[in-house]
């Protein structure tokens, strides 16, 4: 019978099972972010694993091949950056310089804090690409030499520290405009923060999603090269 | 839809193939993102501005999907063992503090840059 716990077939099944629960309590608890089916899913997957008694490896190999579809997902991340175009080119500049700084400050100051409390180098190559969306992290990690599981925890433990104090700090530095606290959004917290900004206003959800692609796009660019240049 | 997934994979396999022919730093999928993206500009200059009914749909399945395909990588943070026991206070500083410090910056810079343009139409 416990043959059956290690094909794909029953990895599939407990993925799709801990996500429709994940599901079911992020809507009930009126999308609380700490709730976020990525992060309460991955949750109830370990807890699942740990209580079977199976090993988290094998459980990974067996439901790779959904890994796969994380290469098409990104590149349908085109599709909505297209459909963004003219709300670009409106404030193309601002927004371009805006991308450059923050995009590097995300990267760098995540880099000199973990270092500064003593993290390794290959702690640092995973902490890289905290602040873009996960199907480029991962991709962008394995390139770079960084731990998968390292970088796709930082880009989602990075998305929540992102929606959980952007209002309080966006009142507090008196940033109400739309375009502003969306791209912002965008920028430092994925796709996370993209779909927390769409609660606030198509427009903040537009400019998120501007942000999350150029984001990506800039940090894929410039994180190997940069690694290839010091490493 | 799936004529949507056949530009997508077609899009991703030509960015693959891209990155083996001229040896970049960049994942395959990245290149097929930015191929995508410059088909549909070229598409839009040249045809019409909509995106294809087929790939709107196709796109928008795997995008809504991403929050499922990413739970497996993300539950690997409980199973790094002990040998990252010693990395955690360094990791969690760069996702707390550099995230919200990252936001501060590009809050303050945006809105300097943006000063004196009419107020965003929301």
């Amino acid at each position: 019978m416990t043959e059956l716990m290690h094909t794909p077939l029953f990895g599939l099944t407990l993925t799709l099972l801990a996500y429709q629960c994940a599901m079911w309590a992020y809507t009930r608890s009126g999308k609380m972010a700490m709730l976020h089916p990525t992060i309460s899913g991955a949750v109830l997957i370990a807890i699942a694993l740990k209580a079977l008694q199976l090993d988290y490896f094998a459980y990974y190999q067996d439901i790779n091949w959904l890994n796969f579809l994380l290469g098409p997902a990104t590149v349908a991340l085109a599709v909505p950056l297209y459909r963004q175009l003219p709300l670009l080119r409106e404030l193309a500049g601002p927004l371009l310089v805006t991308l450059f700084f923050g995009a590097t400050f995300a990267c760098a100051s995540a880099l000199l804090l973990a270092w500064w409390l003593g993290a390794t180098q290959e702690t640092l190559l995973s902490l890289m690409t905290k602040s873009i969306t996960t199907p480029i992290a991962i991709t962008v990690t394995e390139e770079i030499g960084g731990i998968t599981s390292v970088a796709v925890g930082s880009v989602i433990l990075t998305g929540v520290a992102g929606i959980t104090t952007i209002s309080w700090l966006f009142e507090r530095l008196n940033i109400r405009d739309d375009r502003l606290w969306g791209f912002c959004l965008g920028l430092a917290a994925h796709a996370i923060g993209t779909s927390r900004a769409f609660e606030r206003s198509p427009v903040a959800g537009a400019f998120a999603s501007l942000a999350l692609c150029l984001t990506g796009a800039f940090t894929a660019l410039f994180v190997p090269l940069a690694v290839s240049w010091f490493a | 839809m799936l004529a949507g997934f056949l530009t997508l994979f077609a899009c991703q396999l030509a960015g693959e193939w891209l990155q083996r022919v001229l040896g970049l730093p960049l994942p395959g999928q990245v290149l097929g993102m930015f191929l995508l993206f410059i088909l549909l500009c070229v598409r839009g200059a040249l045809r019409d501005d909509a995106v294809p009914e087929g790939l709107s749909q196709g796109s928008q399945r795997l995008i809504e999907l991403l929050p499922m395909l990413l739970m497996a990588p993300a539950a690997g943070v409980f199973f790094l063992g002990a040998g990252f026991a010693d990395q955690w206070p360094g990791f969690i500083a760069a996702v707390s503090v550099g995230t919200v410090l990252t936001m501060i910056a590009c809050g303050l810079l945006l809105k300097m840059l943006t000063r004196g343009r009419k107020q965003g139409h929301d």
